[in-house]
């Protein structure tokens, strides 16, 4: 039980610090997001010639948990190596420092979701029942983010090398991935298509896409494969943690 | 009397640190070649046995394999051979090389807590003791600055009246004694002998052989991560300073 209440301590710690020293403070965590997406629905509706309105929505259904997950990845895997204030003077599990910053970054999630709601209501003109499975849609999405997060810390306190590589992959997967623009936009048998029914996102971004945007309802195939991934990469990074729990003393 | 450690053959190494060791191109170039780093046995072998009550000083030279044992005890090293008993019903509170974990950017009443939860006390009791903490740790003016700012005697003040306020009934100790000031280090002997008499089980890595001679009821002597001597204080003192004077 203490264990829960060190990581939520920690977590709020984390939040708190993070803001510390600037002058808006928590107005950023709001500030941020909007900024962000803003300039991005700006930029993109000229590329893909799109009507801002209707790409703001399109956009911004996927690329918000996208955001969270790129987010919760980079920094739980530096959170163990980071974590040596800690690990070298007590005993605490290693599960503690991602669990963390997957944390945090689902409470930053939250306030970008507050933004999300304020550009849906700017712009969204149909309103269904759909949009309820979205907190649903989200849950694969965190289990993927934690999963490969602890992937990360693992594979970061023995290869430092691993971060850039990281990061890398998570442009090559977002830019391979229906986020940007719609699957549409390519002919059914071209190469293009192909990298995006192989690409796992294009799934966990139907998930958000099809109610929010295409106002359907997900397919079946999405939540399998999201749910099914999700979990395999979650068991791995946890069994990662837990096969090399001792050693990461070493490394630090 | 029950156990509190029990360490059977335990052996811990370091691989001899370099930079380049942390690079993926060096790892697998290791693989590729088959090649090991070169090791640095800390601790060899060691089959110890503490029981609830005991006071016991560890001593040695540097390098000895002292605070690496001491490490083990904490849990923060997992040794790489033998078996380790360690028992979880009692509050066992660390205090390595001069602190707790403490966080370098929260304030020190923020560490306060974070530490009282790690070592098993929920916020509320933490905050009933943080009067009696700051009063000791004399930091009332500072305990609202990031520990980052503190000095070092100020963060061993700070971390040496958390870990005795909270009453724990197992203390690890590393080398406390080395910074601060002579009356604070004076405070803190009477605190340490008024939890050895209340039954806390401690362990002390120093280098302050009288204190340890007084203090203790139990001496064990670590020499190339090997127990040379475990016994009553004085004689393991008298073997160890006659032993030191051959150098």
């Amino acid at each position: 039980m203490l264990a829960l209440h060190f990581i939520w301590y920690y977590t709020l710690s984390h939040l708190k610090l993070k803001y510390r020293y600037t002058s808006l403070g928590v107005v950023w965590n709001f500030l941020e997001p909007a900024l962000y997406l803003g300039i991005l629905s700006l930029v993109f509706s000229v590329v893909n010639r799109m009507n801002i309105q209707d790409y703001v929505v399109f956009l911004f259904s996927a690329l918000i948990p996208w955001r969270y997950l790129e987010r919760a990845v980079n920094t739980a895997s530096e959170s163990i190596v980071t974590g040596d204030w800690l690990l070298k003077k007590m005993y605490v599990s290693p599960f503690v420092f991602p669990v963390i910053r997957w944390l945090v970054a689902g409470v930053e999630y939250l306030f970008s979701l507050i933004i999300l709601i304020f550009f849906l209501l700017l712009f969204k003109k149909q309103w269904t029942s759909h949009l309820w499975i979205v907190p649903l849609a989200f849950i694969p999405w965190a289990i993927l983010s934690l999963g490969l997060g602890m992937i990360g810390a693992v594979l970061y306190t023995f290869f430092r090398d691993i971060r850039q590589i990281i990061q890398l992959g998570l442009i090559i997967i977002f830019f391979t991935s229906p986020i940007l623009f719609k699957p549409e936009i390519f002919q059914t048998a071209s190469l293009q298509a192909r990298i995006l029914q192989w690409n796992p996102v294009t799934y966990y971004a139907a998930l958000f896409q099809k109610p929010v945007y295409y106002l359907i309802w997900p397919a079946a195939t999405d939540w399998i494969v999201t749910i099914g991934l999700s979990l395999i990469i979650f068991i791995l990074g946890a069994s990662l943690i837990y096969r090399y729990r001792g050693k990461f003393y070493f490394y630090l | 009397m029950s156990m509190v450690f029990n360490l059977e053959k335990v052996s811990v190494s370091f691989e001899r640190y370099s930079v380049k060791q942390r690079s993926l191109k060096y790892s697998v170039g290791r693989l590729l070649r088959n090649t090991n780093n070169s090791h640095f046995q800390a601790l060899n072998d060691i089959n110890l046995k503490i029981e609830q009550g005991e006071n016991i000083g560890l001593i040695g030279r540097n390098g000895a394999g002292k605070s690496t044992l001491l490490r083990v005890l904490t849990r923060v090293i997992s040794p790489q051979k033998g078996k380790i008993f360690i028992n979880d019903q009692l509050h066992l509170v660390p205090l390595l090389e001069l602190g707790i974990g403490f966080h370098p950017d929260l304030t020190g009443r923020e560490n306060c807590y974070l530490a009282g939860l790690l070592m098993g006390y929920s916020r509320t009791v933490m905050e009933e003791k943080m009067e009696d903490i700051i009063r000791f740790s004399e930091l009332a003016e500072f305990i609202d600055e990031p520990v980052k700012t503190y000095s070092s005697g100020m963060y061993a003040r700070l971390a040496f009246a958390i870990a005795t306020d909270v009453r724990p009934e197992v203390l690890l100790v590393d080398e406390v004694f080395s910074v601060g000031d002579e009356f604070f280090i004076r405070k803190c002997i009477l605190r340490m002998q008024k939890l050895m008499k209340a039954g806390t089980t401690t362990v002390f890595v120093s280098h302050n052989l009288d204190f340890l001679v007084t203090h203790c009821n139990r001496l064990i002597w670590l020499d190339q991560g090997r127990v040379v001597m475990d016994g009553e204080p004085t004689e393991v003192a008298l073997s160890y300073r006659a032993q030191q004077g051959h150098f």
